[in-house]
């Protein structure tokens, strides 16, 4: 202690503001982040780069030398792949092929997650524990294990009534709105125990019945959590493999994630095709992604049971 | 143990705002001060400033000898009792109370030796292995208590550690700070915003207002010469009643006259008025000593028009309006008072305040 | 369209109420609300009895059968499982991915959260981290694997890893790739025989005055042209001095002949030679001219060999495989069985890290907001208590976090249990099978023509891996 006591007996006796928590290694710590951030763009910045550079400049050069030659990018890549209009098998086909999954899923889930959450806070029958319970088992229950008997459901109901579920993207969206539900009604019901009880039942005593409840209270209190289920479930589609895998593969069309997967296995494409293939399915959930950031946080936030 | 000194401390935010205002405030060792004032009026920054847990924007604090503005807080020799108590949640009773002397590598046994003593001055011996989770309010306040007394650090710095309890916690808490004060003969730096917890527990109490000293003295003399007329407002319970006077002089002679109210100043008074020149002045007196009844000799006489009667026991409490004032009065539960009467209360010129209209300031000599 | 901090909003986690609010059952309504809130369970329990409950236990029930379905088997398929070296693989990466992974993408999460809190940038520096999240496993798969090509013309790891190495270790102007069977002995024509330590001297020794030829073959003339060779001369000799003539004994109009110097002949040039001494101890060093011919002045008068170098022959950097099998664990000399248990492979260090660029952003961001929830007085009372910024750190701040880093850890063990996407796309064809997880076999056996029981069986394991992790949740929600 006598050292910083005899350090700290000045005469002056206005002491300058200077402040006491400078750390010099918050420089440090400066230089290390921004190190850190460098390192996590370069992957993202460099699949850019080659879709937007000639299909011969990729063999010749590493797509790091474009900083010495910026005039070599161009769009030329995405022209082609837009060339081919929306023939199955092209990449505009696979970007409708994954809308027409993913905005279904999100607003099938949306809305039964919401009922059915709905059902579990608000609703006067015995056993709500029990299911709640069964839902928070199942949030990590994986899909893996339905794959097999789903399919043969499917192939049965296509083969009895001509229906054809398998292989068509009816199948996909029925599978993956049952596995976005728990994860869905968990976050909504959350939600909803929030939500006091009196208003539902001055509700009530007015004579409303549970639909226009439903309708005209919880939901739209519930908005904010709706929205951050949807972006949540809607990124989560978009970027799914494996059910597109097992429900799609061989289909005329098929989602993006699809069409990138085929591109390198069985196309075994150079990559000015896979990295313009790479971009164009990230633009959407990217777009999605900073228009709601908020949300999606916070759909992450609670997903952490996920 | 040692005294603080606050040279000219200043905290001004990033936006210009004036948090604390060029404090100068002598705390002597061994002495428990109050700073008391309402909320935001900058005493627990002044606080936060002196335990280093607030940058300084100018001033000086010396605790001891030392300047410590840019000592770290762990090298100031302060301990804390924060508000929220703010104890370690994932350790027990004793690893809360001992972590500090760990942290200094103190010898196991020293630690818990020092640790067992203030288990024992606290009466939480029997709660040393349970965690703060498991303790309830007061409980969780006394290892607080326990967690800076066992540092033995040179001032004890305490956050309005009372605000969170109920009631009658808070009396049989505050009880026991002042004898942990008496026993260790520590010097004690306590904020709070209740005036009454400063006055039974401080030595010496500082009163704040806006970043602001307003005074500092003892309960005594803040009750007795309050230096203006905030201080004349915060400090009592109910609180003084003001009015304003018009000072009319007539051959000499002062009176001063309101709506409903006269006052014949007594010589000092007359002699301060007279000389002043000021058309009308503040007078304050407190609801405990107004009488009923009018004075004949100098003093005030206010006519009160009853509105509330509240029965206190052995004493009355009364509202009423004078002149478009509001006034409360204490007085004997003999009187046969009404709602609706209309009284004249009184008060002994050594009862009243005079302060300055303009500057709020009080004017010397009366009281 | 604002950047705004991601963790300035939480959504509350914990539910305010019971599990089941007793707080008064609703009033009003009779038995029409109370159908009416049955009804609206409806459309979701269906669902997911249909598509989720059903298929559990059809799944169960399937694994206990054999490829066809017909024929019941018990527990066959489990034990093919864990008897075969392939399912022992995946097993394998299974476990190194959930002993490695989680822990690591808490960690850099928690590294992150706290020194972000340190600077004015760090919702920016949150969004940077935790963009990747939106990118699917498929993209990310892909990008990474274009990172980590093995040319280091095209990959930015290997370009990287290629620059320090040729710093290090500079490659010569005639490089010989080993590893391609190539030798530096088998450069040895007329005249040379190989010497110790990759170099090759001359059989014959010359002294002060004389000259000696040195033949050698094998050398592409495309290299020889970029090393600017001219034809080959035998320099004149000179008193006192050695001189000599290294040239490519190889004439395309005397194709077989090799010992003379032929007029389409190219000297070697660039090469470093040197004087060995009978000792062999190396002397003088001196580089041949364009025509291959080079001189040594003031030699004395003993006897040397000319050695040419070894640094002529270094072979400049290949890229490393990182999309590979090779195991990192010197697992070669293993029998089969334990070879799949305790190898390794290298591509799965690579798509750690891929996946860790992924979910780091995650970690951080979940462990940022339950950082930001924190009493601070607690810690403003460790400060005071006397603990500086490490100490409290590690004593308050950390354990407080238990919680939150507990529910990141899980999250991440049960996420890594199911990889599949990235590994697909990641992994080259041939590192398929040395990388494969439990996921990756579960699809594979359902494409196949007779593997449906073993992928049924494959799931049921999987899901008794993640049931751990469901009792754990569940508990956090009933206490």
């Amino acid at each position: 202690m006598s050292a910083v006591q005899a350090a700290s007996l000045p005469a002056a006796k206005v002491a300058p503001a200077r402040r006491f928590r400078f750390r010099p290694s918050r420089i440090v710590i400066n230089v290390v982040l921004a190190a850190v951030a460098i390192f996590w763009l370069v992957p993202a910045v460099g699949i850019a780069i080659i879709s937007l550079r000639p299909e011969s400049a990729f063999e010749q050069s590493g797509w790091w030398t474009v900083f010495t030659a910026p005039a070599q990018l161009t769009f030329s890549n995405y022209q082609k792949l837009f060339s081919a209009g929306f023939q199955p098998g092209g990449v505009l086909d696979s970007l409708t092929t994954s809308l027409a999954i993913t905005i279904p899923v999100t607003i099938l889930v949306t809305v039964i997650a919401s009922l059915t959450a709905y059902s579990l806070v608000f609703g006067r029958w015995r056993g709500r524990t029990v299911v709640f319970l069964l839902i928070v088992a199942m949030l990590v229950l994986p899909l893996q294990m339905a794959l097999i008997p789903v399919a043969s459901l499917y192939n049965f109901v296509g083969d009895t009534t001509g229906v054809k579920i398998f292989g068509s993207v009816v199948g996909v969206i029925i599978f993956h709105v049952a596995f976005g539900l728990p994860f869905g009604i968990f976050l909504m019901r959350n939600f909803y125990t929030g939500i006091p009880h009196d208003l539902l039942e001055a509700g009530r005593i007015d004579g409303a019945g549970e639909w226009t409840l439903f309708r005209k209270v919880v939901m739209p209190l519930g908005l904010p959590a709706a929205a951050s289920l949807a972006i949540f479930q809607f990124i989560w589609v978009w970027n799914d493999l494996l059910v597109a895998l097992v429900f799609l593969a061989n289909n005329t069309h098929e989602t993006l994630t699809l069409y990138l997967y085929s591109q390198t296995r069985f196309l075994s494409s150079n990559y000015w095709i896979i990295s313009t293939g790479a971009m164009i399915s990230i633009i959407v959930p990217l777009i999605v992604f900073f228009a709601f950031q908020r949300y999606f946080v916070r759909g992450v936030l609670a997903g952490a049971v996920k | 143990m040692a005294g603080v000194v606050l040279d000219d401390l200043t905290k001004r935010y990033d936006g210009g705002a004036l948090a604390v205002n060029k404090l100068n405030i002598d705390i002597k060792d061994g002495e428990f001060i109050c700073f008391v004032g309402p909320s935001g009026c900058g005493k627990t920054t002044a606080l936060r400033m002196i335990a280093g847990l607030e940058e300084i924007t100018s001033g000086e604090i010396r605790i001891g000898d030392r300047v410590v503005n840019n000592l770290p807080p762990r090298d100031r020799d302060i301990a804390m009792v924060f508000q929220s108590y703010a104890l370690y949640p994932h350790m027990s009773v004793r690893d809360n109370m001992a972590f500090g002397l760990q942290l200094r590598k103190t010898p196991k046994a020293d630690i818990d030796s020092a640790v067992e003593a203030a288990a024992k001055i606290l009466d939480l011996e029997r709660f040393l292995d349970r965690k703060p989770g498991q303790l309830s309010g007061g409980q969780r306040q006394r290892v607080a208590l326990g967690r800076a007394i066992v540092r033995e650090p040179s001032v004890f710095l305490m956050d309005e550690p009372l605000s969170n309890l109920d009631a009658k916690l808070r009396v049989q808490t505050r009880a026991e700070i002042a004898r942990i004060h008496t026993r260790l003969e520590a010097t004690m730096i306590y904020v709070t915003h209740d005036q009454v917890e400063a006055m039974t527990m401080g030595d010496r109490i500082a009163v704040i207002n806006e970043g602001v000293l307003q005074q500092v003295g003892t309960p005594k003399e803040l009750y007795e010469t309050p230096l203006n007329r905030f201080v004349a407002g915060f400090i009592g319970s109910p609180s003084m009643n003001f009015i304003d006077l018009a000072v009319s002089n007539e051959g000499g002679v002062v009176t001063l006259k309101g709506d409903g109210s006269e006052l014949r100043p007594d010589d000092t008074m007359s002699a301060l008025l007279r000389d002043g020149g000021l058309d009308s002045v503040t007078v304050g007196f407190r609801p405990e000593h107004l009488e009923v009844g009018p004075v004949t000799g100098p003093g005030l006489n206010v006519t009160v028009n009853l509105d509330v009667i509240e029965f206190l026991g052995n004493d009355v409490l009364i509202h009423g309006g004078s002149g478009g004032r509001d006034v409360v009065a204490i007085v004997d539960v003999d009187n046969s008072l009404k709602v609706g009467d209309t009284v004249v209360l009184s008060a002994s010129p050594r009862r009243l305040h005079v302060f300055n209209p303009v500057s709020l300031a009080r004017m010397i000599g009366t009281g | 369209m604002s950047v705004a901090d991601p963790t300035v909003d939480v959504l509350p986690a914990e539910p305010k109420q019971d599990v089941v609010p007793t707080i008064g059952s609703p009033v009003g309504g009779g038995w029409k609300s109370h159908l009416g809130s049955l009804l609206f369970l409806l459309p979701g329990a269906v669902w997911l009895l249909v598509i989720v409950v059903y298929p559990f236990i059809a799944t169960i029930v399937r694994s206990l059968f054999d490829g066809s379905g017909t024929r019941f088997i018990a527990l066959g398929n489990y034990k093919a499982i864990f008897s075969t070296t392939d399912t022992i693989v995946s097993l394998k990466n299974n476990v190194v991915w959930v002993v490695v992974f989680p822990f690591l993408v808490t960690f850099f999460g928690l590294v992150f959260a706290v020194l972000t809190e340190r600077i004015r940038w760090g919702t920016a520096f949150k969004t940077i981290v935790f963009m990747p999240l939106v990118f699917s496993a498929t993209a990310a798969g892909l990008t990474w694997a274009s990172i980590f090509f093995n040319d280091p013309h095209t990959g930015v790891v290997n370009a990287a890893v290629q620059g320090v190495a040729n710093a290090v270790n500079p490659p010569g102007l005639y490089p010989v790739d080993t590893s391609a069977g190539e030798s530096v002995g088998g450069l040895a024509a007329t005249g040379v025989e190989s010497g110790p330590g990759g170099t090759l001297q001359s059989k014959s020794t010359v002294t002060a005055g004389g000259t000696i030829e040195l033949g050698l073959t094998g050398i592409s003339p495309t290299v020889l042209q970029q090393n600017h060779a001219t034809t080959a001369r035998i320099p004149t000799s000179s008193n006192g001095a050695i001189t000599g003539l290294v040239w490519r004994d190889f004439s395309p109009s005397h194709p077989t002949e090799r010992g003379q110097v032929f007029t389409d002949e190219d000297g070697i040039a660039g090469l470093h030679v040197a004087l060995l001494s009978a000792d062999g101890s190396v002397g003088a060093k001196t580089t041949t001219a364009s025509d291959g011919s080079f001189s040594f002045a003031g030699v004395g008068s003993s006897a040397y060999r000319i050695q040419i170098t070894a640094n002529n022959f270094q072979a400049g950097f290949n890229g490393i495989f990182f999309l590979g099998t090779q195991s990192l664990t010197p697992t070669s000399s293993l029998n089969p069985t334990l070879q799949a248990i305790l190898s390794l492979p290298i591509v799965d260090i690579a798509m750690i890290i891929a996946y860790l660029w992924i979910w780091a952003g995650f970690a951080m961001v979940v462990i940022g907001a339950g950082l930001a929830a924190l009493n601070r007085e607690v810690l403003e009372a460790a400060q005071i208590d006397g603990a500086s910024e490490w100490q409290t750190l590690r004593r308050v701040t950390v354990p407080m976090l238990r919680p939150v880093l507990v529910v990141v850890f899980v999250t991440m063990l049960i996420n890594v249990l199911k990889i599949f996407d990235i590994i697909l796309n990641m992994a080259t064809p041939s590192s398929q099978g040395g990388a494969s997880t439990i996921a990756l076999d579960i699809y594979n056996d359902f494409a196949s023509n007779n593997g449906q029981g073993l992928a049924a069986a494959f799931a049921v394991i999987l899901f008794v891996l993640v049931v751990p992790a469901m009792l754990m949740n569940l508990k956090r929600i009933r206490g």
